[in-house]
């Protein structure tokens, strides 16, 4: 299980994040929701270990985070960021290449490095400079690389509980693109590895996620099934939405959901 | 008519596209390195040969064979080559690779290809650090000149380096992270404020003074003895090993200072190493061969068009093809207008602006 306890952020006097408790289960999707500045990407960094003073304390499987050994951390905890700018025109087979960087055999897991990027779609890419590349195609190039680095966990060699953070995957890809990529991400559930993503698109999160979380203003309003998303005054208060919109997107959700159960 | 034209066309457009598909072949490096050694051989024994006295390559090869074997100088053209021409190649080599993997360590910290050691200021802290040493060794600075005896200005010059890059690494970081545009501010800001020092030294010095200053801030390797070879083979050599092992975080770091953390590795324990690194390298260079620039923009500059950004391979390579680029410099410095010993430093700015300029050009037309 990757826990956290108590989890809170501040600078100075002013908390990024009130205290908050969170639970991913392994093989389990789990969103964060919330309006720009709820703290979700704060929240993601702590785990990440981008910012190291926070307070509480956050466990992978036995490991306390912040005492954990660095090559441990990166061998089972994969991150996806934003957005990621390359200073010199690596190629994208290079870019994807860096995910074993933490295992060091990056010449033996040949046949790896293909299965991520045909599940990606770059292979075709692979020859390309990384900084040439579209925004969309870039953020695939990134995804491969996470999910190489925590690709073990596919494998016979797993060992322990493997966990996945994206950071708004899929903000630069289309519809197609965008729900592709999710599916793609969603495999790796059966092999056991749990999943949290900030998201953007409340709609995307309704066809994916397996539970939700709400944040607003760094507090947690609301934590449980993704039946959630379909509660018109949820969305009303998380987004502070228009009572007409709210009910919208109550009702784009529970569409979603219901395409989903058929 | 029409037809043939296009399928002239046509055939062109593909004949193109193959060649730039076959381009990358010569750019492995199992054709690059062996290429590149025997550049560096060749042009050693070319240098050898090259001078106001002009030596066959049966004496180069002599002497080297008699230097080997340990045997005592024989002869006026066995000293030239063996206590002259030699440890001038070998600093030459020596200098040029440190100030080469310097330029590469700093520019992947930074993550600019522009991040010259010159450009955070390490070397103009070294030439400061050095000036004062050469104006003030009989005034203010008379303790430090008795204390450190020849060793005064060299180790004045590291010190100034070194003072210099943790100066400007302080102003930099802050909460654990790396400011890029503070710091390349800050490194103009150094550039600005040791020039101004070194330009009220130059007021305070006497002509006999003033002519150390100029020829050394200029740059030169006709200083180089068996003595500073072996000090700069140390000062140089370990530092650039211990680059050579960073070289997989550093890859690391070019995506940015998180995603190298996200792959495991200690980024500020990384950079801090790199960068007291290159300003070990930079301040030995600086300190036995003047100011010269270039080296570390221009040489990782071209390998990485060559090879690409893979710091396994552009650190090692670097090496060999600074030690070469310093090295054809100074063979054209000392020979382009016999007797006269041009710096190597202006020859390194002839040869190093006009290739530095045609790369910025490709870059803003698209081409890099």
């Amino acid at each position: 299980m990757l826990v956290a306890q108590e989890l809170s952020y501040r600078i100075g006097n002013r908390y990024l994040l009130q205290p908050l408790n969170l639970v991913v289960q392994p093989g389990e999707r789990v969103a964060l929701l919330g309006a720009n500045g709820a703290g979700k990407s704060t929240l993601l960094s702590c785990i990440s270990g981008d910012v190291s003073h926070y307070g509480g304390q956050i466990w992978m499987a036995s490991h306390d985070l912040a005492r954990c050994p660095r090559a441990y951390r990166a061998q089972h905890l994969a991150v996806m960021p934003q957005k990621v700018e390359l200073a010199f025109p690596f190629t994208a087979h290079q870019v994807v290449l860096m995910g074993r960087a933490p295992h060091g055999d990056e010449k033996t897991t040949r046949h790896w490095q293909q299965q991520v990027m045909e599940l990606t779609q770059v292979w075709h890419l692979r020859d390309r400079s990384y900084s040439r590349l579209s925004g969309g195609e870039q953020q695939r190039v990134q995804l491969a690389r996470v999910l190489l680095q925590i690709w073990d966990a596919t494998s016979d060699q797993a060992d322990g509980e493997y966990y996945l953070l994206l950071d708004e995957c899929t903000s630069a890809l289309d519809p197609a693109h965008q729900h592709t990529v999710m599916n793609a991400v969603s495999q790796l559930c059966q092999h056991r590895i749990g999943i949290l993503a900030v998201m953007h698109d409340v709609a995307l999160a309704a066809s994916w996620a397996d539970r939700v979380m709400l944040l607003k203003d760094g507090r947690m309003i609301a934590s449980g099934s993704v039946d959630l998303l379909t509660s018109s005054a949820l969305m009303e208060q998380c987004y502070d939405l228009p009572e007409e919109l709210a009910w919208q997107y109550a009702r784009s959700n529970q569409n979603w959901l219901d395409s989903r159960r058929a | 008519m029409a037809m043939a034209e296009v399928s002239v066309i046509e055939v062109a457009a593909v004949e193109a596209r193959s060649a730039r598909v076959a381009l990358p072949s010569w750019r492995t490096p199992w054709v690059i390195v062996p290429l590149l050694l025997a550049a560096l051989l060749l042009m050693a024994l070319l240098a050898l040969m090259q001078g106001p006295v002009p030596l066959s390559l049966d004496h180069v090869m002599q002497s080297l064979w008699h230097g080997m074997l340990g045997e005592p100088v024989q002869g006026p053209n066995d000293w030239v080559i063996r206590e002259l021409r030699l440890p001038r190649v070998l600093l030459a080599l020596l200098v040029g690779a440190g100030l080469a993997v310097a330029g590469v360590a700093t520019q992947g910290v930074f993550r600019n290809p522009l991040a010259d050691p010159g450009l955070i200021g390490a070397s103009s802290g070294a030439a400061l650090a050095a000036v004062a040493v050469i104006v003030l060794k009989d005034t203010w600075l008379q303790e430090w000149s008795q204390l450190t005896g020849p060793l005064a200005l060299p180790v004045a010059a590291f010190l100034g380096g070194l003072a210099v890059t943790v100066l400007m690494y302080r102003l930099g970081t802050w909460g654990g992270q790396t400011h890029i545009a503070t710091l390349l501010l800050a490194g103009v800001a150094i550039n600005v404020l040791a020039g101004a020092a070194t330009g009220v030294l130059t007021y305070m010095a006497d002509d006999q003074q003033l002519r150390t200053m100029t020829f050394w801030s200029m740059g030169s390797l006709a200083y180089g003895k068996w003595d500073e070879i072996q000090v700069l083979g140390l000062l140089i050599g370990l530092p650039m090993l211990l680059c050579l092992r960073l070289a997989r975080p550093l890859n690391a770091l070019l995506m940015g200072e998180n995603v190298a953390n996200h792959l495991g590795f200690d980024v500020q324990h990384t950079k801090c190493w790199l960068l007291g690194m290159a300003a070990l390298m930079v301040g030995a260079g600086v300190a036995v061969a003047g100011m010269i620039g270039f080296i570390g923009l221009v040489v990782p500059h071209l390998l990485r068009l060559m090879i690409g950004p893979d710091h396994r391979l552009l650190l090692p390579l670097s090496a060999l093809a600074g030690g070469l680029l310093l090295l054809v410099a100074d063979t054209l410095a000392r020979t382009w207008m016999p007797p006269s010993d041009l710096p190597v430093g202006l020859m390194m700015a002839l040869i190093g602006g006009p290739v530095f300029l045609l790369l910025l050009m490709q870059q803003v037309r698209g081409k890099g």
